[in-house]
């Protein structure tokens, strides 16, 4: 209480110094005068009391000291008094500053974008949903390591027989029509179980969510949850919406409440604009079986820990339920066991690829960030030599080493923060770029990133450390300082500087290290963008449609499908045309089913499964993929064909052994299906990717309500069927949208666009760092030169050629910068060596990204030192 | 403590007055310099036990008089007690001899 009083009163003393100080002398005035008096007095002669009283009162200097250490802060003074100073400094030198505080900031900016998504996806995975992070996935897993995904009625199961996860949530993605006919608009939702809501602990922005009970009978309760954004821009935010009739999949639905702002479904980042009842699937989706079929296996679980289970306990028990399960239903769900999977691991969505990507990102970026301090650290080291004098004259005045440490600390750090300031401006301005994140597929895409205390919290963290990094070289450098050596040598007998070529070294070693990092990175993107994926996707235009809803039977479908294929095929433009139900390269994946092949003896337990894509005839055509074996599907409107099945060249060689496929039988549900021909591999997923084995059915046999358009033209302008296609299917059937329509190739570009995310930042990254580096080189070399003016000048006095001397100084640092490069080398070759297994060193690579380095640190070395190399000498001379 | 004691005994006093004060108690013994007299009263006024304003002293010079506030009695009678028990204690150490103990 008492030392509170005093600090409080301290600290106010503080700002009111100048009375104080008054009252002081005033005082001491007095008390001198007084004594003066008692002496007089006591008979002293005027001149000798005074004397004595001043001999009695003591060091009036050193007493006041004291008195002002005991009435102000010291500590804040100084601190003050050492931020006036270090402000002083940093406009003496606007150029230096300018330099140091934007490439911090760029280097702290970036590492607090990264680690704002990176936070996002580990923390805080659904927006608006509190303690999100505590949700795991409930995946059931195949043997084949496919996620399954669970049936509505193995959920039902679940739920009892998993007590260590509370609340378990059902969701299925759906698109559905919106709209009236003729005017249907695609938005995406979720059809979710009862608890969905109340177990994501949501509040309603207005009205109410969907009841339990509203998801425990099929196909009665026609309710709809509007996402917020949905409610403002088809509502207008009026609270009148709830209550209102949505036609959805045409079928009337009323609005019974809107989610909470933010709020994006629980599959992030897609973005989901509708949440209805489970048990409308049959409704909505024409007669659906989700709900009673154990084998369709749409929806995805999640759960949240029961406080106090494990994860383990969690897992145990969805082992156990589902070993159950297939014994009890072996049909459906043989060979099915599960996974507990923590949300960023979730096996669908980019989350997964996103986190070892920015892993790795922000482990290149810190390193960046590195180099920028060493950078800062070399400039503050190479203006602290030149200071020397200045700290020299500081100690000599009876400046603490400590005092000294804090002066050099409070410049640099003033700095930092002033780097980590601009550096959370970039984040913000980066966050919000990436939030504005393109379509993926047919789904929207929302990234929900944001920066928030804890993000501005990491900024100034690293601005922090950042400052200590780099001002602990020049710190202790100063304080060390002799006063006598300070003082005795000037700057023209400078100390040989090994702590900043070392620096140096360093530096270069690491932009070698990120640099070819970037560089290898790229050349693998390039690479596997550059593989064959053994189809043509130049000239093909991909468009989809969607029957569902129109709840129409098989034959409708096929015969919808042959009239649109008859129609598209007789548009003067098209080469051929085909329909499928699958796109490959799509981010979603393409889906693999299983099946039994005749010759093939399984010996472990389970299915064999391989990718399954159902296409109509002249699907390879379209695709260029050759046939390289048998023949084409039978013609759309062929009744006598039996059922069809064309493999893949991957698939004879795993399930056949190379042999004879021909005339082979496929057994799969529904039925059994002839192998008709073999096609050439091709790929699905990703490009680089190995061969997988795929079959194609015919949509003459298993007809679908949705279809994914190809037309292959003629001229090469793919775009300019859109509106012909358009027109067609308007033809056929007036209230059917065409929707994602986009080219083969944009159908690839936005499907890359996240791994391209990574190798984008590599490329403005690795010049980034180059130019760096070469600005650290520049400093160095320029404060160096700087600092011999009067050597050189001696030496051109002596009649050396400014071309020796710049040689003689390019050598001089080259030293360093080589020694740097070659660590960096081996170290980039060592780690490249480890972590890609596959295809030996890239050696253009390893050769090109020296040979750059090396000359962009020539450069840097040359422009300085050519600049030195002009001085007069006696202008050189008589500087001083 | 004798700053405490000494504003306790003759009432409000100006720096000068304590420090004769205490030269006077304890008979020339204690001669510091005076000058340290200042920033232990600033202290104690900082802590709250003295307060100070400006007056006139005995032969009309402008002086600052610090007097005793109620918080710097009590603080004045705590630092007694416990100063008196601690003379005891030790007073007790040299009154005991060898055959007083047990």
């Amino acid at each position: 209480m008492r030392f509170l009083r005093r600090f409080l009163t301290r600290l106010a003393n503080s700002a009111a110094r100048r009375t104080q100080e008054e009252r002081l002398r005033e005082e001491i005035e007095g008390h001198i005068a007084l004594q003066t008096a008692e002496n007089l007095r006591a008979g002293l002669s005027p001149i000798e009391a005074r004397r004595q009283a001043m001999l009695k009162f003591g060091g009036v200097e050193a007493m006041k000291q004291d008195y002002r250490a005991e009435r102000g802060l010291l500590f804040i003074e100084n601190l003050l008094g050492d931020l006036r100073n270090a402000g002083r400094t940093i406009r003496r030198m606007p150029g230096l500053a300018a330099v140091i505080i934007v490439s911090l900031a760029i280097g702290i900016g970036v590492n607090t974008t990264i680690f704002s998504w990176i936070q996002v996806v580990l923390f805080e995975p659904m927006p608006a949903v509190r303690g999100a992070a505590n949700f795991l996935m409930v995946e059931p897993r195949a043997e084949n390591g496919g996620y399954t995904g669970a049936s509505w009625l193995e959920y039902h199961d679940l739920q009892s027989q998993v007590p260590a996860l509370r609340d378990i949530v059902a969701s299925q993605m759906v698109a559905f029509n919106v709209g009236e006919t003729g005017r249907t608009e695609r938005t995406h939702g979720q059809l979710v179980s009862g608890n969905y809501f109340s177990a994501l602990g949501l509040k309603p922005a207005i009205g109410r969510f969907i009841r339990p009970e509203e998801a425990e009978r099929p196909g009665t309760e026609l309710v709809v949850v509007i996402s917020y954004d949905y409610w403002q821009t088809r509502f207008r935010g009026a609270p009148g919406a709830v209550g209102q009739k949505l036609r959805v999949n045409e079928r009337e639905l009323i609005v019974v409440g809107v989610a909470p702002k933010d709020f994006q479904g629980t599959m992030v980042p897609l973005k989901f604009e509708l949440w209805v009842p489970a048990t409308m699937a049959p409704a909505l989706l024409g007669g659906t079986r989700d709900l009673e079929d154990r084998s369709i296996r749409a929806f995805s679980l999640i759960g949240m820990l029961r406080p106090g289970a494990t994860r383990e306990e969690a897992q145990a028990e969805f082992s156990a339920a589902m070993a159950q399960l297939a014994r009890d239903y072996p049909e459906a769900s043989a060979g099915i066991g599960g996974e507990i999977l923590p949300f960023w691991d979730a096996p669908r969505g980019p989350q997964r690829f996103l986190i070892s990507g920015l892993a790795i990102l922000q482990g290149v970026m810190l390193l960046l960030l590195l180099a920028v301090c060493g950078n800062t650290a070399n400039l503050m080291l190479a203006r602290g030599s030149t200071r020397q004098r200045e700290m020299a004259v500081r100690v000599a005045l009876g400046a603490g080493r400590w005092r000294i440490v804090s002066l050099v600390l409070s410049e640099n750090m003033l700095l930092a923060f002033l780097g980590g300031g601009l550096g959370a401006a970039i984040a913000v301005w980066g966050t919000t770029a990436l939030r504005v994140a393109p379509m993926i597929g047919a789904f929207p895409i929302l990234f929900p990133t944001r920066v928030d205390e804890f993000t501005l919290a990491f900024a100034m963290l690293l601005g922090a450390a950042c400052g200590l990094i780099f001002s602990a070289a020049p710190a202790v450098h100063l304080a060390r300082l002799d006063p006598q050596e300070g003082l005795r040598s000037s700057s023209n007998t400078p100390p040989r500087g090994r702590v900043r070529k070392v620096l140096m070294g360093v530096e270069v070693g690491l932009a070698m290290v990120v640099l070819i990092a970037a560089a290898l990175f790229l050349e693998s993107f390039r690479s596997a963008r550059q593989t064959d994926p053994r189809f043509r996707p130049e000239g093909v235009l991909l468009a989809a449609y969607d029957l569902s809803g129109r709840n129409p039977d098989e034959a409708s479908e096929r015969e919808f499908a042959a009239r649109l294929l008859e129609r598209l095929r007789s548009l003067p433009d098209v080469e051929a045309a085909a329909i499928a139900t699958n796109v490959p390269v799509d981010l979603h994946g393409i889906p693999r089913r299983s099946f039994t092949v005749q010759g093939r003896v399984r010996t472990e337990a389970g299915q064999d499964r391989a990718i399954s894509n159902t296409v109509t005839p002249g699907y390879f055509k379209v695709m260029g993929i050759p046939l390289l074996e048998g023949n084409d599907f039978a013609e759309m409107r062929d009744k006598t064909a039996p059922a069809q099945a064309i493999v893949n060249e991957e698939f004879v060689r795993h399930y056949l052994n190379g042999e004879d496929a021909i005339g082979r039988r496929i057994q799969r549900r529904p039925g059994s299906f002839a192998i008709i021909g073999v096609a050439g591999n091709s790929v699905y997923d990703a490009f680089g990717e190995p061969a997988q084995p795929a079959m194609y059915f015919s949509y003459r046999d298993l007809p679908e309500e949705q279809g994914e358009i190809h037309l292959r033209t003629r001229s090469g302008k793919e775009t300019a069927l859109t509106s012909e296609a358009r027109a067609v299917l308007r033809d056929l059937d007036p209230m059917l949208p065409l929707y994602d329509v986009r080219t083969f190739s944009q159908h690839i570009e936005r499907n890359l666009y996240l791994r391209r995310i990574p190798a984008r930042m590599f490329a403005v990254l690795g010049p980034l760092l180059l130019g760096l580096a070469a600005i650290g080189i520049y400093a160095v070399v320029s404060y160096a030169v700087a600092r011999r003016t009067r050597e050189i000048g001696v030496r051109l006095a002596f009649g050396a050629t400014s071309g020796r001397v710049v040689l003689q100084i390019i050598r001089e640092n080259l030293g360093a910068i080589t020694g740097g490069t070659a660590i960096g080398w081996v170290l980039a070759l060592v780690i490249s060596v480890r972590v890609m297994t596959k295809g030996g060193v890239n050696l253009p690579v390893f050769l090109g990204v020296p040979a750059i380095l090396l000359g962009v640190a020539t450069l840097a070395c040359w422009i300085p030192a050519r600049r030195a190399s002009r001085i007069d000498p006696m202008a050189a001379l008589r500087h001083e | 403590m004798m700053v405490l004691k000494t504003l306790d005994v003759l009432g409000p006093q100006h720096g000068y007055g304590i420090a004769r004060r205490i030269e006077q108690i304890s008979g020339d013994l204690l001669a510091v310099n005076q000058g340290t007299l200042y920033p232990v009263l600033l202290k104690l006024e900082q802590e709250g036990a003295i307060a100070s304003e400006w007056g006139a002293s005995e032969n009309n010079r402008k002086a600052r008089f610090y007097r005793l506030t109620r918080e710097g009695r009590k603080q004045l009678q705590a630092e007694t007690k416990d100063w008196e028990q601690t003379a005891a204690i030790i007073a007790r150490f040299f009154d005991a001899k060898a055959e007083d103990l047990p």
